[in-house]
Formats: structure tokens, sequence, C-alpha cells
């Protein structure tokens, strides 16, 4: 799941706002763009996915890595975003391991058991300590995960404990969580955050700056938190008493500086000041290619580019407009202006990449017996025209965040005009277009917004468990009773390949009835530089301690 | 005496200012739509009690001249709030940037003073020539870049192309921090040399052809000695007047050099709480941009008499 910051990739720092009076937000905008651009725009870059980069030489004393933006905080149970999680990986773990192919393997928990389908019994390691020395007890399991459903603490990954009764030590080394109902997507959650295991006697001594930067953390990560230098950087420093010697860090320091503003950070690279980054502007590619300060890689991701309806009492209410719109849409076109045609087009809203645990038949199911939407300006113009919708004008919201919200909305309008809708494109600041996604009065008035939507578990039931009626994320209210059934079906079935059965159907009534419109998927991009390699480039770097395997090249 | 007096009103009319803006920072972020909170859940989906509670831990449920009171004696005792996006007490979030943007001013400020005085002096003893044309043209044209388009040409000249200067920043310790905000504090500069610059030229003009000027030429005194003495020191009001107009538009003219520059000071931070709705982070910088701006145009009142007789004898500068 995410926000806007899904989109930080090419998040530009110069992002004024009403403050400073001088709102002239198009010359600003024109700033954001201005940078000197070694290859004229509108051309397409040759990319293929990399799942493994060359294995370093040795070890390497020190590298840094650019992030577009500082942790708002590292505390586990807030951090929900690309800037947090990155950093958090390395330093804390969960009881699960997401892996970079976005497979589940044992983390704190050595294994688990699901004696019936209320229960969950996690096992936890022993000889595990934290980054003071303290050994990793069951209570500092239970401490942690409690902290997710209280309400004091209004955690961002409530969702994946809302269905939890109870969280109870068990046995000397063992940790039982009850459920009110069959839940299978509470112990994939157990990969992400959601599963981080923190100190209980941290938490009691941090209190309310626990996570900040002066609480800071205290985990059992390949790396300890060294410094954190507000609005500066992060330094994490080798922890070499880390249990598992599979992933002991190649490096004895790292650090994370923030460079808000894309050509800053691009800048760096360029120079070789640092020495990578994720989730680099498509549109620098070229010049980064042409630097020689290093290589860019494309990582396999869980993510989709969507635009939301966020009102179904409006013409898109009806599912032929729906149809129509995405019609309308040169989405091959889109794709080549956003990303430098970095990425495929989609007419459904998962990757397959999440799709690792399902039956082959789940997988043909959902990708092949669906319906494509393909560009087609006259057969969309004849759906509007008999729906009776013609000449009626929708909202869009857009941000000044990335060059891809700029185009998305311009192609969008510029779609509806072409099959006889009006569209009036509302440019807002970033923070409130981030209220749209949880603020319902936001919403109001507003047709469609853009989004990349990306899943932090291994399941492709994590998107249409967000689609379900009455969901906090069903942004449109879109109901479909059928679906609904389905989905929570699913959601009791532990099996994942028969569980992927009915996830396929959900996607299949998902792709008929478009509640969002899904435009295309694209890969991670990354960037190291000319010292460093070793990490397997994937979106897993948000759970996955990648930091750890990068050493020299 | 005269000079206690003059500092007590001016204390009493600071105090004042203050106040009043503090009830226009207060207030005005009620003038913004949004709701903190709902920033603060930045879309997930919270528990059902987790908003209520929220909601109260911040203080937000209470009457708002309640919040105001609270808000007020609490910076009174130095407690300014606690940042909604950092969790963190705002006095910790805005001291750990603050060195960097003073910094970043005093040395955009040296800059302005000696590249701005200089041309400004040099155009004047020129008057009407080609150098003072030219010099005015250069100011005019280095006036017209926006500080980010300054920004923008630097990085790609000298840190990018020649590697001179880091791309981004701040450094670690006072000359290596020196060295990083070399390029920022030039582009910084840059907007406000001009205006420094053709004040010091006009200021200097005018007092040039003084009729006391004239006579102490006559009487053989040096030029340097009339310049220093007689046509420089009527000339500095206007200039001191403008450097203190300056330390605001420096301080907003920050945000946008700090963002170009990564580097992390109270604009970019100032910029960022706003879209962020962190109002105790914004509220906090407001005030503190606007008692340097009224702290240090109140020295320069102080002062002025000292520097410029005229003033105190209730003449006026122009």
């Amino acid at each position: 799941m995410s926000t806007s910051r899904t989109a930080s990739t090419r998040r530009s720092a110069r992002r004024r706002t009403a403050f400073i009076a001088v709102g002239v937000a198009s010359a600003l905008a024109l700033s954001a763009c201005s940078a000197p651009a070694s290859q004229e725009q509108g051309g397409t870059v040759d990319w293929e996915l990399t799942t493994q980069t060359a294995a370093p030489s040795g070890d390497i004393d020190s590298y840094s890595w650019a992030s577009y933006a500082e942790p708002y905080t590292l505390d586990y149970a807030y951090a929900f975003d690309y800037a947090d999680n990155q950093v958090l990986a390395n330093v804390c773990e969960s009881l699960l391991r997401l892996n970079p192919d976005y497979t589940l393997s044992p983390g704190l928990a050595e294994s688990f058991e699901r004696p019936d389908p209320l229960t969950w019994v996690y096992n936890i390691r022993s000889g595990v300590t934290f980054h003071d020395g303290t050994p990793l007890t069951a209570a500092d399991v239970v401490a942690s995960m409690n902290r997710i459903i209280d309400p004091a603490v209004g955690s961002a990954w409530y969702s994946v404990y809302q269905n939890v009764v109870s969280i109870e030590q068990t046995g000397d080394m063992q940790v039982t969580v009850k459920t009110g109902i069959p839940d299978s997507q509470f112990n994939l959650g157990m990969g992400g955050s959601a599963g981080v295991i923190e100190s209980a006697a941290t938490l009691a001594a941090a209190g309310t700056d626990y996570g900040n930067s002066s609480g800071l953390v205290n985990c059992t990560g390949p790396f300890s938190i060294e410094d954190w230098q507000q609005g500066e950087s992060i330094t994490l420093k080798r922890n070499d008493n880390y249990w598992d010697p599979e992933l002991t860090a190649k490096s004895g320091e790292v650090k994370f500086v923030f460079i808000n503003d894309s050509t800053a950070r691009v800048n760096a690279l360029k120079s070789g000041d640092v020495d990578g980054a994720w989730m680099i502007p498509f549109d620098a590619v070229p010049q980064l290619r042409d630097s020689g300060a290093g290589d860019v890689y494309f990582g396999m991701s869980t993510a989709v580019s969507n635009l939301v309806v966020s009102n179904l009492d409006g013409p898109l209410g009806d599912p032929n407009v729906r149809k129509a719109l995405l019609m309308a849409i040169d989405r091959k076109g889109v794709l080549n202006a956003a990303s430098k045609g970095v990425g495929e087009i989609s007419d459904v809203h998962t990757t397959k990449s999440v799709w690792g645990g399902a039956s082959d038949a789940a997988v043909t199911e959902a990708f092949d017996n669906i319906e494509n939407y393909p560009y087609d300006i006259d057969a969309a113009k004849k759906l509007v025209e008999e729906s009776g919708f013609a000449g009626e004008e929708l909202t869009y919201v857009t941000a000044p965040i990335g060059s891809d919200f700029n185009i998305i909305a311009q192609a969008t309008a510029a779609a509806a005009e072409a099959i006889g809708l009006k569209v009036n494109i509302k440019t807002v600041t970033p923070g409130a277009y981030t209220a749209l996604f949880s603020d319902p009065s936001a919403r109001e008035g507003v047709d469609l917004f853009y989004t990349v939507w990306y899943l932090s578990s291994p399941d492709p039931l994590e998107m249409y468990g967000v689609l379900r009626t009455g969901e906090f994320s069903n942004y449109g209210n879109w109901s479909n009773p059928e679906f609904d059934a389905i989905v929570s079906e699913a959601l009791g079935v532990d099996d994942p390949a028969a569980r992927s059965e009915l996830t396929a159907k959900a996607q299949v009534i998902a792709n008929a009835e478009l509640p969002w419109l899904p435009l295309f998927t694209g890969p991670m991009p990354m960037f190291m530089g000319e010292r460093v390699t070793g990490v397997a480039p994937s979106i897993a770097f948000l759970y996955y301690p990648w930091a750890a395997t990068i050493g020299a090249r | 005496m005269m000079l206690a007096r003059r500092i007590g009103g001016k204390l009493g009319s600071l105090v004042l200012t203050l106040f009043l803006v503090s009830l226009l920072v207060f207030f005005s972020r009620f003038l913004v739509p949004g709701d903190p909170v709902s920033f603060l859940l930045r879309g997930r989906k919270p528990s059902p009690e987790a908003v209520a509670l929220v909601t109260e831990q911040y203080g937000l449920n209470l009457p708002v001249w309640q919040q105001y009171v609270n808000w007020f004696t609490g910076m009174l005792q130095g407690d300014f709030g606690r940042s909604l996006q950092y969790r963190q007490d705002v006095s910790v979030v805005i001291g750990e940037r603050l060195p960097v943007t003073l910094m970043l001013v005093v040395m955009a400020g040296l800059i302005i003073g000696v590249l701005g005085l200089t041309s400004g002096i040099i155009a004047s003893l020129n008057r009407g020539r080609p150098l003072d044309r030219s010099i005015l043209i250069g100011l005019t044209v280095l006036g017209a870049i926006p500080s980010f388009v300054g920004a923008i040409v630097l990085i790609a000249i000298f840190a990018v192309q020649l590697g001179w200067f880091p791309t981004f920043g701040s450094g670690e310790g006072f000359s290596d921090m020196v060295y990083h905000l070399t390029l920022p504090s030039i582009a910084l500069a840059l907007v406000f040399v001009v205006l420094v610059g053709k004040v010091t030229r006009s200021s200097m003009v005018e007092q040039l052809g003084r009729e006391h000027v004239e006579v102490a030429t006559s009487r053989g005194l040096r030029r340097g000695t009339v310049i220093r003495r007689h046509v420089f020191r009527n000339a500095i009001g206007p200039i001191l007047t403008v450097s203190g107009l300056l330390v605001a538009g420096l301080l907003v003219a920050s945000s946008i050099v700090e963002a170009a520059f990564g580097v992390a000071g109270i604009g970019s931070l100032l910029v960022q709480s706003v879209d962020r709705l962190d109002f105790p982070v914004v509220q906090a910088i407001v005030l503190l941009v606007v008692t340097a701006f009224v702290v240090v145009n109140g020295i320069i009142d102080v002062l002025e008499p000292w520097i410029d007789p005229r003033s105190a004898a209730g003449g006026s500068a122009r």
C-alpha cells in the first residue's frame, strides 16, 4: 500500500506552498524541470530486470546512500513509507523475513505453527541479542506486537492486526496470537514492519521519543544506528554480534543522506559524492548511464500505477464510462512520457511478482482470462454516448510531486475530452494530496486521482482486501457483494494455492468492473556507483536488510 | 539617558509586535484547509479509537483559545510543542537545523556586503563613465537571476562539471560547513547584491554632490579621507535600512536555495512543514523569523544615530 510517496521517486523538493506568498507555482514547477538534461525529452530507455548484482569482491569500510527524504520516524509502528522503511529494514528485524524474490522465510521466529484457523504460534529464535547486548525474549515480542494494537500508539500497521484478539507468551520462547476470524494475511504481514521486534526495556525507557532522532531504536538487525543528524543523514554501524552469518554486513558503516531535490540527488550520484540510491527518476537514467559513475538497475516491484476512482455517484459510477475512460488513455504513450517507457501496460491491479505461492491455474485465470482495454477512442466515445453522461465534468486532483503526476493528469484530461467528457484538473500541495488517502472530507467532489500502489506482503489478496465494501482505502466506496464474498472467503483459506484460485476470481471481477483504472506496472529503478555492488534489486528493500549485502566492487 | 530611553521604547514596541504576530501566526493555521491528524495517519487505516486518542495527545480537541494559551505559555518556558511529522520536540527539530541556516545567511550577508558595497562605491566614484554603466548592467543582470536558477547553474558548473564543491549537504565541523555552504551562499546572495549595490551607489552619489564635501575637498583634504569621513559616513543610513530589510528576505529565500542544495536548514524545514500541516514547527519558525527581523531592525534603529549624527538631531537621513 502506499500513498503519495510511492511517487516520490521523482519527487521534487522544490515544493513551495501557499506560505511563500509568491504563488508562482508554474514558474517554480519550471525549476523542477529546468535541470540540465543530457538527453532530449521523449526518448525511451532500454531496460531489463535484474534479480541479483555481482557479488562484492570483499568488505568496504563505508559507503553512502541517497534517500529522497528524511524518515519521519524509525518507530516501526509508524514506518510505512519508502524513506522510513529503507533505513529501518537494515536495523530492525521482524518475526519473518521478506526476501528480495518476495518469499517469506524465518526471521526472529525460527518457526511458526497454525494449530487451528484462529491461532498462530511463533517459536522465537534463541541466542539473538539486541544492539545493546541484551538477549531477545518472548516478552520483547509480546510488548512489540501489542504496540500495534494500542490505540494510544495509533500505528499505521493496525490493519494487519485488525482481527487480532490476543497476543500472549505461551512458553519460554513462544508467543501465541489469536484472531477473531480465520486470517491468512496476519502471518504474511509478519515479514513487514508490523512484525518488528524491539526490546521492551528500550520501549519503556524511550517513551514518546522512541524512534525519533533523540530516542533512536535498539533492535537486532545487521546494523545499529550510530548517529542521526536531523535533516542531514543517518549513519548505521555494523553489528558484529549479528545472529545470521549469511547476512552479516559487508561494510563497516552505511551513511544515508537525505537529498529532497531530485536534480540534486542525481548530481550527487553522477559526481560520485554518493554511492547509490533507490528510486532514481526514470528521466535521469540516460544521464546517469552517460556519466560513467556506476550502473542503473531495474529490480522487481509490486507496484501498479492506478487512477483511483473516488466518486461513484458521478459519471464514473457507470462501469461503461470507467471502461471508456481507460480505453481513451493512450497508456503506451503515457508510459513512454512518464517513465521513459520503463514498465508494462496492465489491465489488473496486481503484478505477477506477488503471485509466487499461486497455482498455475490461478495465474492463468488472473492474467490471461481477463478483459483487455486497448486504446480505442471510437469505441470509448460510443460507450460514453450510450451512457448518457456526455458533456459531464470530472474533477481530477493532482500535486506537483513528479513529472509522471503531471503527464498522467494531462493525458487523462485529454482522453476524457476526446470522448465527450470534461475534466477539471485541480492541483494541490503534496500534503493535501496525501490527505486524499486518509481524509474522506478531502475526497469530496473529487472523481479521480493518481497513485502508485505497492503491496507489502507476498499475496495479491492484500490488494483486493482493500476494495471490499466499507474498507478504509476503498476510496470510491465501490461495492460488489460477489467480490466481497470471494475475498472474505479467501482471507480464511490457509493454503496459498487454494487461496490464489479465489484471489484470481476477485482479480477477474475487479478487472471487469474497474473500481480503479489500472494503467501500468514499473520496475524499481536503482543506481549503484562504481565502488559498490552486491544488492538484489527489489522492492523488498523496504523490509529486507539489503544494505548488509553491499560491499566493495 | 537618551539611549536608555530609546532602547526601552524599542523593547516595548518589540514585545507588542511579537505578541500581535503570535496571535496572527497561531490563528492563521485555521485558515489552512486540512486536518493535521489525517496527515499523521498518512493514508493508513487507523484503529477505531486511535484518531480520538491522537487528537487528544496533541491537544487538538481543546477549545481554540485554550490551545493558544497553552502554546503561548509553553513558549515562554521554552517549550514550543511537539512536531507532528517527526514526533519530537519542536525545539530539537529546529535547534538541529538552525546553525546551518544562520551560517548560510551570515555567509550570504558577507558576500552581499562586500560585493554590494564595493560595486556601489566604485560605480558612484566613476559616475557616468563606462565603468559605472557596466557595473550597473552587471548588477541588474545578476539581480534578474532567480535563486533557484542560480543554484542550478552553480551546481552544474562547479559541483558536477568541475567537482570543486560538494553537490549537497552542509558538512560537519566549521571549515567543512563553510566549504559546503560556499555555493549555496553565492546563490542566495546574487539577488540581493543588486539591491545593496544600487542603494550604495545612489546614496553615495547624493552625498558626493553635497556642499560640505566640496568644502572639504577645497580645503585640501585627501580624497580618501573625504570619501571615508564625509561621504560614506553620511551615505550609510539608507544602506543600513536596506540591510535590515534584507534579513527577512534572506531567511525566506534561503528555503529555495536550501532545497536546491539539499541543505537541511530552517528554510527547507518551513516549506516542508507547511505542506505537512506540521503547525507547531511552522508557528515556531515564523515567530523566529519575525523576531530576527524585528530585533535586527531595532538594533539598526538604535545604532543609527551613532553612525549618522543627523538622525539623532532629528534630521532626516535623506
